[in-house]
């Protein structure tokens, strides 16, 4: 059995001295932490705990935006009466990931920094880059049913399992560290010959809250294909949001790309007067699936056509 | 999972976000799914569930 050390962190800023130790790693809910320390696949020395650092209030802004505490659980926000009510999209996304007991223990900046589910990545006896840089990945020609067909490199093919961040990407949601504010693109990196490094994060930087403006209207939708009805993880997901004077979406994609795959493609073709079809097969045109995922073009096609036609109705 | 429909927590199958739930049996089988015993939501459990919202 691997030890560890464990301690609690009293405030952000002892949290952020002890966690920028090499070796250490940050521990809030654990409900994908825990499971990556079982299965060899995290094996930090020692865990500083912020899941009680005073992060978890959910707050109105002067300027009508939201700001959210890094540690508020899922299931807390998805059942937060000005997110149920202005952010639909996100309330949505937070419902559809996981189940109830989980997104009970689950915090949004755990959310956000949450590992692949790739089968190689989890898989210890396997090679993988994502966890052993440079040992190579078999998923190219294995198991990839479930990988990317955007955004992916030669040295990594998994995708980001979070329906929140998808949300959020299509939100414009900004992510506030102890050092800075960063955007939820810049936060997220493609893996490049760098699949190890999921975000920009350096070691000890810590997510306190997560910002968003102002809803930016009411038109909001969150659609998933999955295997089966509940509690699985995407095939394909999507977030949109349309302006309230008409023309203007933001769209995001989740299941199909390492980070949350905002269609800046498809939102530009839209404000240059494509349809909906056009725009859709503009982003799409991006794609290069696998040998067992090619699916996942027209059942984003389809599932994104939906939510378009669903917002503009 | 009573309890947290009854102070108005929404579910992902839940139409309205912002209304008060109901819970139908597609509600109950949405809430239970994924419950750590995983018999979740069989077609008993289910009815059980019904019948003791109304108590």
């Amino acid at each position: 059995m691997r030890t560890f050390a464990y301690e609690r962190a009293a405030d952000v800023e002892d949290a952020v001295v002890a966690g920028s130790a090499a070796g250490t790693m940050y521990l809030a809910g654990g409900t994908n932490l825990v499971d990556l320390m079982k299965l060899g696949v995290a094996r930090p020395e020692r865990l500083v705990d912020v899941g009680r650092l005073p992060l978890s209030e959910t707050e109105e802004l002067p300027n009508g935006g939201l700001r959210i505490g890094a540690t508020v659980r899922n299931s807390d926000l998805a059942a937060h009466a000005v997110v149920r009510r202005r952010y639909p999209v996100l309330a949505r996304a937070l419902l559809a990931g996981a189940s109830g007991q989980v997104r009970n223990m689950a915090t949004v900046a755990g959310n956000l920094l949450q590992r692949t589910r790739c089968s190689y990545f989890q898989d210890v006896s396997k090679p993988c880059n994502k966890r052993e840089p440079g040992s190579g990945c078999p998923a190219r020609e294995g198991e990839h049913r479930n990988l990317a067909i955007l955004g992916y490199s030669e040295s990594c093919v998994a995708t980001h399992p979070s329906d929140m961040a998808v949300a959020l990407a299509a939100l414009d949601a900004r992510v506030q560290t102890n050092a800075r504010t960063l955007t939820l693109g810049e936060l997220y990196r493609l893996p490049g010959a760098h699949p190890e490094r999921d975000t920009v994060l350096e070691p000890g930087e810590l997510i306190t809250a997560i910002e968003l403006d102002p809803p930016p209207a009411e038109r909001q939708v969150y659609l998933k294909a999955r295997d089966r009805a509940s509690f699985a993880f995407a095939l394909v997901s999507v977030a949109v949001i349309a302006a309230a004077d008409g023309g203007v979406f933001r769209i995001a994609l989740g299941g199909l790309a390492p980070v949350p795959w905002r269609a800046r493609r498809a939102e530009e073709a839209l404000v240059g007067g494509a349809n909906f079809a056009e725009a859709v097969k503009a982003e799409l045109s991006l794609a290069t699936p696998l040998r067992d995922n090619a699916f996942k073009v027209p059942l984003a096609r389809n599932l994104l056509v939906r939510a378009l036609e669903v917002v503009s109705a | 999972m009573l309890e947290e429909a009854r102070a108005g927590m929404p579910s992902f199958v839940s139409d309205d976000l912002a209304a008060e739930p109901s819970l139908d049996p597609d509600e109950i089988r949405e809430r239970m799914s994924g419950n750590l015993c995983r018999c979740a939501a069989y077609v008993n459990i289910v009815a059980a569930i019904d019948e003791a919202q109304s108590q």
